[in-house]
């Protein structure tokens, strides 16, 4: 009776002090998981079970969805090419390669990409940053664009935003194209094209002459050549300088 | 009876500590893009955090957007599941089809001050209860196996929450 005793009381002292230890690893890395969810691995051994599962995904290096040439993603309208040649002032005017062309406009009625009003974006929705896009300029400093003819919207003239950067990364230059007007030109034309989707027209439209930004080029040096028709698509041609 | 339909959002944190691959793959990226981006919103160069630019140009609250192009590649390459959170079987169960990416801080001098955010919204799921420190849920799609489905235990923990809520009465 003693002996079971004994050993009873040996053995329960022994269970009883075991079982504090488990419960204080328990308890001080609970107080440690704070870690766990900003950036570092979540098998920190703490009550969350380790994560243990095969291997994978294995992450590659993917450049900025923006480096595309095709901008139109789920956008529809007549179809639209955009030429650019970036030439450098500080270099007699010859081409600059290797530079980076930003470019972004509005679609057919006038709406640009950006985070819409519901808090959540779709992964798969991978149009969300439509009719934006990135190109390198080549030996020729040339980069071109497959997009669709813009619309407008209130207050302005159809245009084309572009940021320049140089191969560092460092601004070079940030402007708008302007279009040519006219009762034959490719902007009067597209807008009566309700065949293509294009609702507005030109009523309240905001010719270059009045519009805030391009009212100073008179001698149309942001304005780009088009050509083409509304069948066919158009293509826009300009030369843009920058100081590089 | 009511049937309570939850989506639980883990908002991860990517910034100069972060140790996993695809984090510093996005903690580079994000922050090749933001000084690309930010130029167009500090174009007199007077500020150098993405704080200050923010507060001194509104319109550069569009940066959280504009930015959000560099993870769109990494996002894709998750294969729908939300990382970091597992599950009491320790396996990463939650999946998601929907995010919000986020700038927290930046600045164009400082590579070390650079910190986004990556807010993970879950699929819909069925609470049925909460067990101590764990939630019990399930996928309301889900078929029931003769009279009984399948469920997860996740861990409530730092930076996951229960985003929205939605009650059906079966």
């Amino acid at each position: 009776m003693e002996h079971t005793r004994k050993n009873f009381l040996k053995n329960f002292l022994i269970g009883s002090a075991s079982v504090p230890l488990i419960l204080a690893a328990c308890k001080k890395e609970a107080l440690t998981e704070t870690g766990t969810t900003t950036g570092s691995d979540t098998s920190t051994g703490n009550c969350t079970v380790t994560a243990t599962e095969t291997a994978g995904p294995f992450p590659t290096i993917t450049p900025s969805s923006l480096v595309r040439s095709d901008i139109r993603l789920d956008r529809t309208g007549v179809a639209f090419t955009i030429n650019i040649t970036i030439k450098n002032k500080n270099n007699s005017c010859s081409a600059l390669s290797g530079a980076l062309v930003d470019i972004w406009h509005c679609d057919k009625d006038g709406y640009y990409s950006e985070y819409g009003g519901t808090s959540m974006q779709a992964v798969n929705y991978t149009a969300v940053h439509f009719l934006r896009g990135r190109q390198v300029t080549d030996a020729n400093g040339l980069v071109s664009f497959t997009s669709i003819f813009p619309g407008w919207y209130q207050g302005r003239a159809t245009h084309i935003h572009t940021h320049i950067y140089n191969p560092a990364g460092t601004s070079l230059l940030i402007s708008q194209i302007s279009f040519p007007e006219g009762s034959t030109s490719a902007v009067a034309l597209v807008n009566a094209s309700t065949a293509n989707g294009y609702t507005k027209g030109m009523t309240g439209y905001t010719y270059n002459a009045s519009d805030d930004v391009f009212k100073d080029d008179t001698a149309g040096a942001q304005t780009g050549t088009v050509t083409g028709s509304v069948s066919a698509g158009y293509l826009l041609t300009v030369t843009l300088y920058v100081a590089a | 009876m009511p049937k309570r339909i939850i989506r639980l959002c883990y908002r991860k944190i990517i910034d100069v500590s972060s140790q996993k691959t695809w984090d510093k793959y996005v903690f580079e990226s994000t922050y090749a893009e933001f000084l690309l981006q930010v130029q167009f919103y500090n174009q007199e160069k007077k500020y150098n955090s993405f704080a200050e630019v923010l507060l001194n140009t509104p319109a550069a609250e569009k940066l959280h957007f504009l930015v959000s192009a560099a993870v769109t590649g990494y996002l894709q390459q998750l294969g729908g599941r939300v990382p970091d959170i597992t599950d009491n079987l320790g396996k990463h169960s939650l999946t998601f089809k929907n995010y919000r990416f986020e700038m927290v801080n930046s600045n164009i001098k400082n590579k070390a001050s650079h910190q986004v955010a990556i807010n993970f919204f879950s699929e819909p799921l069925t609470w049925h209860e909460t067990i101590g420190n764990y939630l019990l849920v399930s996928d309301p799609d889900s078929e029931k196996q003769d009279d009984h489905i399948l469920t997860s235990l996740l861990q409530l923990q730092p930076f996951l929450s229960i985003c929205s809520l939605k009650e059906e009465t079966i």
